[in-house]
């Protein structure tokens, strides 16, 4: 797994790409909570290199999307492969999470 | 003072154990419920226990080292005993819980009995012993039976059998500690530093096997359902061996075998969804068909019958935890 953290207008936009499994999901929690510390309270998620996600990685994504709920922040992820965009829709969490076609749709969105 | 002492620790601590509870498995309603239910066998126990006294008139200290454990630790399980078999209870932790708020309830009654009562031999020590040492005993009784009994069933089969070995457990302790081994103020303070200290280890032990059990289940079903939705399942080994089944089955039957592995698997993994949804303070979602998929997975676990169940067993185990994490939904 590898994350990269820029920062565009309002938002803050963390790539994440590969795997987000056991083994590093606590990674790039911390690598979160690193950024809202930082002051980022609107956060984009681009996972277009994401290619698997584990149930660890989306309780990452609720940790996250709680902390920033209670900042009155923005928690949004863009360019989901068609795989993991299937995992949202079956278990249901599309409709917890902000989805977005690419980062500039989550931009303006 | 006395009433502070005589039922604050073992509330205190039933808060301290709600808190622990990460993945919020316990139910409000269902622990006051418990309480409640504590309340109730200590009214129950008292009369029952007198009654006993006076038909064989047993000398007190005999009685309540030998026959009012096995009294009072019966009473207290059967709310566990309902618990379970409503699949009410997941996992060790919220069986603990709970099996801790049915003694809490039963001491706290006990105690408020004896205030009452006020015999001019309790002091300030004695309420302290009573309130820290015997109500927790009281609490941390059932809920080493409630958490031996959901150990059991997760493992196995057999639910006839699997409550024993925890009551008997609960029993023993009871019965030993109203020995007085020790010197009754170190043994109130064993209990209040090693209780704790056991709880908070059997629960760091469930949570870590709860987190292993939603990481490898939830992957493997959401990989599954996928082939299933994109028409792949058939490549897989799980769909290997579901044609396997067809020199054995009716075409209908492997049909409702088919849609009942998908079913399944949706509200598995809607139920797992909830299960983290809940962990982080969410409110847990509920779609308009849910009931509806329910009443169609109870359906077709009909229609396949129990032979057709136990042959899908190596890919769907209808076992206790599975049955709870479906009640889950309702």
């Amino acid at each position: 797994m590898n994350v990269q953290v820029s920062t565009s207008a309002d938002y803050t936009v963390v790539c994440v790409d590969g795997r987000v499994d056991t083994t590093n999901a606590s990674e790039l929690e911390k690598s979160m909570l690193e950024v809202i510390e930082g002051g980022g309270t609107k956060i984009i998620l681009d996972c277009s290199g994401l290619n698997y996600i584990s149930s660890s990685g989306l309780r990452v994504f609720l940790v996250i999307q709680k902390k920033l709920m209670l900042l009155k922040g923005q928690f949004r992820l863009c360019s989901l492969q068609p795989g993991i965009k299937e995992i949202f829709d079956i278990s249901g969490f599309s409709s917890i999470f902000s989805l977005f076609a690419d980062t500039e749709a989550a931009m303006n969105g | 003072m006395n009433i502070i002492f005589s039922f604050v620790p073992v509330i205190l601590l039933l808060t301290f154990l709600f808190l622990l509870d990460s993945f919020n498995l316990v139910r409000v309603k269902t622990l006051v419920l418990c309480l409640f239910w504590g309340v109730a066998c200590a009214t129950c126990g008292f009369f029952l226990n007198k009654s006993i006294q006076n038909l064989i008139e047993l000398d007190f200290s005999f009685y309540s080292r030998y026959m009012a454990p096995v009294i009072e630790e019966c009473l207290k399980a059967t709310f566990i005993f309902y618990l379970i078999s409503k699949k009410k209870i997941g996992f060790i932790i919220d069986g603990a819980i709970y099996g801790f708020a049915i003694g809490a309830g039963f001491s706290v009654l006990e105690n408020i009995y004896y205030l009452f009562q006020s015999p001019p031999e309790y002091n300030l020590l004695t309420w302290i012993i009573r309130g820290v040492g015997t109500a927790v005993m009281h609490g941390g009784c059932t809920s080493f039976f409630a958490i031996l009994f959901v150990g059991a069933i997760s493992r196995s089969e057999n639910r006839i059998l699997a409550f024993l070995p925890g009551l008997l457990l609960a029993i023993l302790f009871h019965s030993g500690f109203n020995h007085f081994p020790f010197n009754p103020v170190l043994q109130t303070l064993l209990i209040l530093l090693l209780l704790p200290f056991a709880f908070v280890l059997v629960f760091s032990l469930s949570n870590a096997k709860l987190q292993k059990w939603l990481e490898i289940e939830f992957n493997s079903e959401v990989e599954i359902l996928n082939m299933i939705r994109k028409g792949d399942f058939g490549s897989t080994k799980a769909g290997k061996y579901l044609k396997s089944l067809k020199e054995q089955f009716t075409s209908e039957t492997i049909f409702d075998m088919y849609c009942y592995i998908d079913l399944y698997l949706e509200l598995s993994i809607k139920a797992k969804r909830n299960l983290m949804l809940k962990e982080n303070e969410f409110p847990i979602i509920v779609e308009d068909d849910l009931q509806l998929k329910l009443t169609e997975l109870t359906q077709l676990r009909k229609q396949i019958g129990k032979i057709g169940e136990l042959a899908l067993a190596p890919l769907i185990r209808m076992n206790y935890r599975n049955l709870w994490k479906l009640n889950q939904l309702n």
